[in-house]
């Protein structure tokens, strides 16, 4: 599991990351496929023509050899053929150009046959006999070229595509069977250890919660207990004082007793409250 | 890759054969030939790298001469595979001009193995019928390819 | 009269030839041959007639045209040969002359050989072997027209007919130089033998020699003239002048015709011709497709006979006239061109049963 994903922390902003790519991955991926789709379908129809070709070639190049032994027949030696590499000059008069051909981003280079005119190495090859034939077998062998060439254009077309192909694939297929579940492997895995990290936190939120309202509840029953030892500590000072004020004048102290109860409630809140709420209910 | 073999393209624009006396002699009817008198300094370098093979070997003059010439005639029973392969290698590794190389199936047969293993799209090689050995697509080694992958 | 002394010298020799030339295939043995299906049915087709088992030692895998040509010509080569051995005196230099043509195209190709520094050995290999002189091993060390002269064909029977190459600006041999050297040396020969046969030589042979000889230079003439069409700049009218023999039966006539301008077009060159000499007209009929039009190659381009065919049937219609007389070394070259032919006829038949281009394969030429 660990080596099926990428190691990242898992922050909500790697997520952010990981969804972005996984969304272009997707994206890649179907561009990819498609490219490769198209360049398949390229791909067949070259290889078809290529077959094609390669069987119309034996043909084209038995006419042409048998113009040659027309030549032969002619000239009547077979001194021609070393005649004719003798006479080969510096430059090709067939040469070759290399074009090039756009398939959905593959630049496949296409060869055309480029003749100049101006040369030719045998003019005067065969002057004295079969001359004729000579010239017959130059234009017949310079269009079996021109199809050797094409031919060539296409082998060239298709080993490069080939390449091209291949590599797409193994792009699609990388995409598609390790970068993709990678991604969501790791998104996945981000989402569980946020969601871990989630319960734990609510988990210690409610923890503390607990805490919080125990210590409450502890202050608040230490606050009454309190309360009420203040209260008894009163009710027996007030007892105190009755009885010394009993003890010392009996008409007067009435009348002190009363004034001092009300400055004493006023110092406590509650008693005091739910004793003006008396007053203001009844 | 494709970039960079068609960077390659541009200044490759002969045609080399390897053929028997018939073939080659067409071919060259039809002007493909070419006896390169301007030769640049690689070019140099292979030459000097031959010549001290074909020192070493015995009277080797065809590749020695070849030198220069776009085209090799194979003769039967008189060329060697050893000349065959080195004139291959001439070709398609060392000579930066040529586009295209055409060699007879029955010679390439000889050298089968380094036909096969050559994949470069540069220069191309095409396999053509001689006069004498009728084409057999069978032996071809892009056909070959093509009907692996259709899984013939 | 003369068939009185002409046996004394030459009676075997035309008992000989007479023999040879019934052996030469007729034209039932080469529709014979057009049937087969193989070259090995070929090699059995050709076992029946004069050949024998000449193909006996090749095995049916190396059987190719090429070998069939070569054992072919060996054969002509070695019953050439025979025949000069056994001749003398007259006879003996009638055949020189035969060869010579053969030295012309040998000299040329080791030239051509040596400006590109090929292995001798392999050029020797390629020469004709009827054309074979001593020293043309040596024509390698030669680069240029005059010190080739002087050290090599100074001593051939070729050097007589060097002498009209020099004196102009075509000193360094080049490619170019070499065809046009070899042509002048073609018309050189030509001119020579004509004024041997004429000079020395009896009639009937007389006669029929200068003939084949008027036909040969006119066929050279008609090639020449037609194959310069496509290249002007190349070949001049002063040039072509010097290559076309002033001989034959367009000479002078037609050959002026041909020479007034240098821009003829292919049909002027026939009305010419045509004009000129009654037994050329219609050798152009049928040829349009392979020189003027070039449209569909490849299709109909040998359907016809061509321009080469009809001069091969012309030659050979004349050398089976020459077996008609008798007394006459005349027979001797008649010989010798039909069994070229029969080579190539051969070379042609076979070359079309191994390409499969068997409706074509009546393109051969027979008159026996």
């Amino acid at each position: 599991m660990s080596s099926n994903r990428e190691q990242v922390f898992p922050t909500r902003m790697t997520l952010g990351l990981m969804k972005s790519k996984l969304k272009g991955a997707n994206q890649g991926h179907s561009l990819l496929k498609r490219k490769s789709e198209a360049l398949t379908k390229r791909f067949r129809d070259i290889t078809k023509r290529i077959h094609d070709a390669k069987t119309t070639m034996g043909r084209v190049m038995q006419t042409a050899a048998f113009s040659l032994a027309e030549v032969q027949y002619a000239t009547g030696n077979d001194n021609i053929a070393y005649q004719v590499q003798e006479n080969v000059s510096d430059k090709a008069r067939f040469q070759v150009k290399a074009r090039q051909e756009n398939v959905s981003g593959v630049i496949l280079p296409h060869l055309e046959p480029f003749i100049d005119e101006s040369i030719n190495d045998f003019k005067l090859t065969g002057l004295g006999k079969g001359g004729m034939q000579v010239t017959k077998c130059i234009k017949i062998y310079t269009k079996a070229v021109e199809t050797l060439v094409e031919l060539a254009s296409l082998q060239t077309a298709f080993i490069i595509l080939d390449e091209v192909i291949k590599v797409t694939n193994r792009r699609v297929n990388a995409i598609e069977h390790v970068i993709i579940p990678r991604t969501e492997n790791t998104i996945a895995y981000i989402n569980s250890e946020l969601d871990e990290l989630d319960r734990e936190e609510f988990y210690r939120l409610k923890k503390v919660q607990e805490k919080k309202q125990q210590k409450t509840k502890e202050l608040d029953e230490e606050m009454r207990r309190s309360h009420l030892d203040h209260e008894k500590e009163k009710e027996a000072l007030e007892e105190e004082i009755k009885e010394d004020k009993e003890k010392a004048k009996e008409g007067k102290s009435v009348e002190a007793s009363a004034g001092d109860k009300k400055g004493a409630v006023k110092n406590d809140g509650k008693p005091l409250i739910s004793e003006q709420e008396d007053d203001v209910i009844f | 890759m494709s970039s960079s073999s068609t960077g390659q393209a541009e200044k490759r624009n002969i045609i080399a054969v390897i053929g028997d006396e018939d073939t080659t002699t067409g071919l060259l009817l039809a002007g493909v030939g070419q006896i390169a008198p301007n030769q640049t300094a690689e070019q140099d370098d292979s030459v000097a790298q031959d010549r001290s093979n074909t020192d070493t070997k015995h009277k080797n003059e065809d590749i020695g001469d070849n030198m220069g010439k776009n085209f090799f005639v194979y003769r039967e029973g008189k060329t060697t595979k050893q000349e065959l392969e080195e004139i291959f290698q001439l070709f398609t590794q060392k000579r930066k001009d040529i586009s295209l190389l055409l060699i007879n199936q029955f010679v390439a047969d000889k050298i089968r193995h380094s036909v096969d293993s050559y994949t470069n799209a540069f220069p191309a090689i095409l396999e053509i019928p001689s006069k004498d050995h009728p084409y057999n697509p069978e032996k071809d080694s892009v056909l070959k390819r093509v009907k692996k992958l259709f899984g013939e | 009269m003369e068939g009185l002394y002409f046996n004394i010298d030459n009676g075997y020799l035309e008992g000989v030839i007479r023999g040879y030339r019934n052996g030469l295939l007729t034209s039932h043995q080469y529709l014979n041959l057009t049937q087969c299906d193989t070259l090995d049915d070929l090699k059995l087709q050709l076992s029946s007639t004069d050949y024998g088992n000449f193909l006996s030692n090749v095995s049916s895998e190396q059987l190719t045209t090429s070998s069939i040509q070569e054992n072919t010509s060996a054969r002509l080569y070695n019953e050439f040969n025979y025949i000069r051995d056994n001749s003398s005196g007259i006879t003996k230099k009638f055949m020189d002359y035969m060869t010579y043509a053969y030295m012309i195209d040998n000299v040329a190709l080791m030239i051509t050989g040596t400006i590109h520094n090929r292995d001798k050995a392999e050029m020797l290999n390629r020469c004709h072997p009827l054309g074979w002189f001593d020293t043309l091993p040596t024509l390698s060390v030669a680069t240029d027209l005059e010190s080739l002269y002087q050290m090599v064909l100074v001593d051939t029977p070729l050097s007589p007919y060097f002498r009209d190459c020099f004196g102009d600006s075509y000193q360094e041999l080049d490619d170019m130089n070499i065809e046009i050297i070899k042509n002048k040396l073609y018309k050189q020969y030509l001119q020579d033998f004509y004024h041997f046969v004429s000079t020395e030589l009896e009639n009937p042979t007389k006669e029929n020699m200068q003939e084949i000889l008027n036909f040969e230079a006119d066929r050279r003439t008609i090639n020449i003239v037609l194959n310069s069409l496509e290249h002007p700049e190349v070949l001049d009218l002063d040039l072509k002048k010097q290559l076309i023999p002033e001989m034959g039966k367009l000479y002078p006539i037609g050959q002026q015709q041909l020479l007034v301008a240098n821009d003829l077009d292919f049909e002027s060159i026939k009305n010419i011709i045509e004009s000129t000499v009654y037994e050329y007209r219609g050798i152009f009929e049928t040829n349009g497709s392979s020189s003027a039009a070039d449209s569909d190659i490849g299709n109909n381009a040998s359907s016809s006979s061509n321009l080469e065919d009809h001069f091969y049937q012309l030659e050979l219609d004349l050398c089976k006239d020459c077996f008609t007389q008798q007394f006459t070394l005349s027979t001797i070259w008649a010989w010798m061109k039909s069994k070229e032919q029969e080579v190539r006829n051969i070379t042609w038949i076979s070359e079309c049963i191994a390409q499969n281009q068997r409706e074509k394969i009546n393109n051969y030429i027979s008159v026996y």
